[in-house]
């Protein structure tokens, strides 16, 4: 196998830079923010050579690096990029320049607040997500898992609003309970795979290997089987981070103390973890329980779609409106991920890049919005739209995005979820169905109440319009909001032979029984 | 009759003198420690300097022996073997931390210049109680590190909650000490021997020991949990924790913690977990309670402290039940202890790493240090802060630390054992735990600085000490291998 140093270069590329931030004397905080942005870029960069190297027609596991580090509890370094992981990773790589640019501190307004502790818990953030995303060993994916938690539990916790404190502790106890019970299962599964192979491997690809017993001629049966408990310790883990309901409730909480920087992360790429965790780990390795108890999923979707759609139609923060549409729009990627059908889980995958652009699009609006009127109460805006024309542009097409209009990249990953999952769940997709209505009442109504009507206050007319940094950022996202919308293929088509694969592999597992 | 009728005792080789001279350089280290602590003026640092050499120069003399032949003096009560010295070298790693962070507290606190040969006749102590198999010569070993350790704890001139936690510490102490011997008698009686292994081998050949081996056996488990502070036997650990000088609290948390946990482990691999004998699955039951109350309690008692000290003292309570976990899977496992000395080594240093820390942020005559006076400390001190909140997480048992690679460690193993239901409780419990270790990191990093906040007079000794574990800390949580493989491979 063709061994290769370009993940781990993409990995640690954010942590060296944090490293070198950390030595630089305070007195050129000013330029954090640039090495920052630089940084991105690099990461952009590398990640974009990634992809054009990429070959698109193996569904196989590419660039694999394979580092001995514990060797007596059968642990590695590996990482390894594949069809499912690739998106996610090119995601990171471009969501965390445009999240920077965005968000850039208007040093004529705003001090700096430990600036150098920022940046570094930024960098710090992105090698945990680029390393939860591309680690095959269990233990370096739940190690990178547990990282991400401690630069964001900084970021909300100092940075953050009013209840910053609240919020990210929180944010901190909510995903360390899914996660320790993941541990355990990790051990379980080990232990078993080193009872069944003679050695320890914490690999995916042994592990996946591992045949756990499930009897599902029951329900009782069904629940005291080995499978059915270790899937539901991973599940747990990756539906508080995705989060599905009944497990949300810290994500409007995060959300709405977050930084700016921080929501977008938390909204693009963090809870993309959790799905990403169901689709590399949950599913694929404990198929039968899954299969058996995925009706159970969907139905908490479907809830979570409308559910999320109702609440974010009830609220007044603008902020707290996008994190329930956040809630409501990862309810697809469960219906997808759990209808067992090819297209659907295809459309997961789409959804969540979808997702991360449209939700960190509208993240960086309400920050637009609150830096310039350092409100985010939806009933104190009103006819913004002839003041700041292109930032009305700006949200207009992350709304349309959000909605899932065709043409949009929202709609190429909702319709295939949809279109898949009706073949075997006709009935809760149609009450998933109503949710894609309820989400376009939602976002207009957010639009309307911000762009449109009378003014609500005199001082709006002195707002100033997007500065060319921020409309750079917006014209990323417009760029594969249609881009994607547009030409689908030209932008996932590397996946589709993992996901041929994927599909092809857990169908048949689980249609064997 | 020749002389060796009447006293059976062979000379001794250069073998033996060999590994017993550590034992020589600390103890007349001590001795020297104390005689040139007398010095008007010059007294402390003569004698910090004294101790703190006789502990290097014993390091590298158990270094250098460290894997000559194994050797047992006086029938097998003493054994140097490469497992026994390696533990004796992570012994005398803590005291040279402990020693170097007394070093800035000495004069605040009113220590008298006697700490120093006090902690080396503790370390003396410690020493040998990891190296014997004999329930007697366990006791004198206990006895010399626990007098030493009384003495310390009651020396904090400027605090009288040190007089009351030492007589506390002493009254317990010496009833617990009481029941180990008591304890010991009665396994004598039973078994015909006081030496571990003869008694093992006994309990293998005799599956029904008469009633009394289990009165004994019972006496002698709860002198020991009371030393590692497990509940229901852990009431004197909060107050000791808070009455001692900070410094002594980090060395107590450490060494003491150590050497009763691997004392503890060589009881019960040789009077609990013998296979095949009758009625010892109760003891078996007995630490399996005490490890679910003690993580119970100790978490949830935790999360209400204001003040660092006893927060980490019931934290440490926490720690205990841990440790008893995989003091239990080692029953079911392959009866190697060597999960909990990694847990126990990358707890101690984090341990005396935050305990230095705390000593940084003290100010003489002050009853303890709360949260309140922590507030905003990280912005202001982000060195230290940073340091602190290092030991915290690696506490917590969160990544990047070597608190997690001992926990998984521990954890994984005692799943491997079958005790899953057991670790499903230690891990719930963890998360509380993160709750109150975050708490502290809350205060620092997030909260304005209250009126009372502390005052920081600069990088003194405990400074130096907590950057030296904080570099243990991050090294053995990023690459452990070195370790887990030494452990390994000495445990055999």
């Amino acid at each position: 196998m063709e061994t290769s140093c370009l993940l781990s270069w993409i990995i640690f590329t954010p942590l060296i830079f944090g490293v070198i931030i950390a030595f630089l004397p305070k007195s050129l905080e000013q330029i954090f923010r640039k090495i920052a942005l630089v940084q991105t870029l690099v990461n952009a960069l590398i990640a974009t050579y990634l992809y054009v190297n990429f070959d698109g027609s193996s569904g196989a596991a590419q660039f694999t690096e394979v580092v001995s580090w514990l060797p007596d509890w059968g642990i590695n370094y590996s990482v390894a990029i594949d069809g499912i992981s690739l998106p996610l990773v090119m995601l990171t790589a471009f969501v965390a320049p445009v999240a920077i640019l965005g968000t850039w501190p208007d040093l004529k307004h705003v001090e700096l607040k430990k600036e150098k502790f920022f940046v570094f818990c930024l960098m710090a953030l992105q090698s945990g997500m680029y390393g939860t995303f591309l680690a095959t060993d269990l233990f370096l994916f739940y190690f990178f898992w547990e990282v991400v938690l401690i630069p964001m539990f900084f970021m909300i916790g100092i940075w953050g609003g009013k209840d910053r404190i609240y919020a990210t502790t929180k944010f901190f106890l909510y995903t360390m309970v899914g996660s320790l019970l993941m541990l355990v299962a990790i051990f379980w599964m080990i232990k078993t795979g080193q009872e069944v192979s003679g050695f320890a491997t914490a690999d995916f690809s042994n592990l996946s290997k591992l045949q756990f017993s499930f009897d599902g001629s029951s329900l009782s049966s069904a629940l005291s089987s080995p499978q059915t408990l270790l899937f539901f310790a991973f599940a747990l883990a990756f539906v508080i981070k995705v989060p599905m309901v009944p497990f949300h409730t810290w994500l409007p909480d995060a959300h709405v103390q977050a930084p700016t920087v921080g929501s977008v992360f938390l909204a693009a790429v963090l809870l993309k973890m959790g799905t990403y965790g169901l689709m590399r780990i949950a599913i694929p390795m404990f198929p039968e329980a899954s299969h058996y108890f995925s009706t159970l999923f969907i139905a908490l979707g479907v809830i979570g779609i409308i559910y999320g759609a109702f609440c974010a139609l009830a609220q007044t923060d603008f902020k707290k409106l996008v994190a329930y549409s956040s809630v409501s729009h990862m309810g697809y990627i469960m219906i997808g991920l759990f209808s067992f059908q090819k297209i659907a889980i295809a459309g997961s995958l789409y959804q969540m890049i979808n997702h991360g652009i449209s939700a960190g699009g509208l993240f960086l609006v309400v920050g637009f919005l609150y830096e310039r009127l350092h409100t985010r109460n939806l009933e104190e805006f009103g006819g913004l739209a002839k003041v700041v024309p292109l930032m009305s542009i700006g949200f207009m097409i992350m709304t349309l995005s959000s909605v899932a209009l065709p043409g949009s990249n929202g709609f190429v990953g909702e319709f295939p979820i949809l279109l898949g999952a009706f073949q075997v769940h006709p009935v809760y997709v149609l009450f998933a169905g109503t949710g894609v209505i309820l989400g376009a009442v939602y976002a207009l109504k957010a639009y309307q109440m911000v762009m449109l009507g009378p003014k609500t206050r005199t001082d709006l007319d002195h707002l100033h319009d997007l500065n060319v940094k921020e409309i750079i950022a917006m014209c990323v996202l417009t760029i594969f909001v249609f881009g994607i919308g547009f030409f689908p293929k030209s932008f996932f088509g590397k996946s589709d032979a993992t996901l041929e694969n994927y599909g092809n592999t857990l169908i048949q597992k689980v249609s064997s029984k | 009759m020749n002389l060796l009728d009447l006293f059976p005792i062979q000379a001794l080789g250069s073998l033996e003198y060999l590994n017993l001279l550590p034992l020589f350089t600390l103890s007349f280290g001590a001795i020297g420690s104390i005689l040139v602590g007398t010095h008007k003026e010059k007294g402390h640092t003569w004698a910090f300097s004294l101790s703190l050499l006789s502990v290097l120069i014993a390091f590298f003399q158990v270094k250098g022996a460290l894997f000559s032949s194994d050797v047992s003096i006086l029938q097998e009560t003493l054994i140097f073997s490469p497992f026994t010295k390696t533990l004796s070298l992570m012994i005398l790693v803590f005291s040279s931390v402990a020693l170097i962070v007394t070093r800035g507290q000495d004069k605040k606190e009113g220590l008298l210049s006697e700490v120093y040969g006090l902690i080396l006749f503790a370390t003396t102590g410690m020493i040998l109680m990891l190296s014997t198999q004999h329930l007697v010569f366990m006791f004198i070993a206990l006895e010399i590190m626990s007098l030493a350790i009384y003495v310390l704890v009651a020396m904090r001139r400027t605090s009288s909650y040190s007089a009351e936690a030492g007589l506390k510490y002493f009254i317990l102490g010496g009833l617990a000490s009481a029941f180990f011997l008591y304890g010991s008698s009665l396994i004598f009686g039973a078994t015909g021997s006081f030496e571990l292994g003869a008694i093992s081998n006994f309990l293998s050949a005799h599956p029904n020991p008469s009633f009394i081996y289990f009165v004994g056996l019972g006496l002698v488990l709860t002198a020991m949990l009371f030393k590692v502070g497990a509940v229901p036997f852990h009431g004197w650990v909060p107050d000791v924790y808070q009455g001692a000088a900070t410094n002594i609290t980090g060395f107590m948390g450490a060494s003491v913690k150590f050497t009763a946990f691997m004392a503890l482990a060589k009881i019960s691999q040789n009077l609990v977990f013998v296979d095949g004998v009758n009625n010892l699955q109760w003891f078996k039951s007995y630490i399996w309670v005490v490890a679910a109350a003690s993580m119970i309690y100790g978490n949830f008692v935790a999360i209400s402290q204001n003040e660092i000290k006893r927060m980490l003292s019931f934290s440490t309570i926490a720690h205990t039940g841990y440790l008893l976990l995989g003091l239990y899977a080692m029953n079911i496992g392959d009866h190697s202890s060597r999960d909990m000395i990694v847990y126990l080594f990358f707890y101690a240093l984090s341990n005396l790493g935050a305990f230095a820390v705390i000593s940084q942020f003290e100010e003489k005559n002050q009853k303890d240090l709360t949260l309140d006076q922590l507030a905003g400390i990280g912005m202001k001190h982000p060195f230290l802060g940073g340091l602190f909140t290092l030991f915290l997480l690696s506490m917590a048992g969160i990544p990047l630390t070597s608190g997690f690679i001992g926990k998984y460690g521990l954890f994984s193993s005692a799943v491997n054992a079958g005790e899953v239901p057991l670790v499903i409780l230690a891990v719930l419990t963890s998360v509380v735990s993160v709750f109150y270790y975050l708490r502290v990191i809350i205060f620092m990093f997030m909260k304005e600085p209250t009126g009372e906040a502390v005052t920081y007079q600069g990088l003194k000794g405990a400074g130096f000490a907590a950057i030296i574990s904080a570099a243990a800390t991050l090294q053995f949580g990023l690459f452990p291998k070195a370790v887990l493989s030494f452990v390994k491979m000495i445990s055999k």
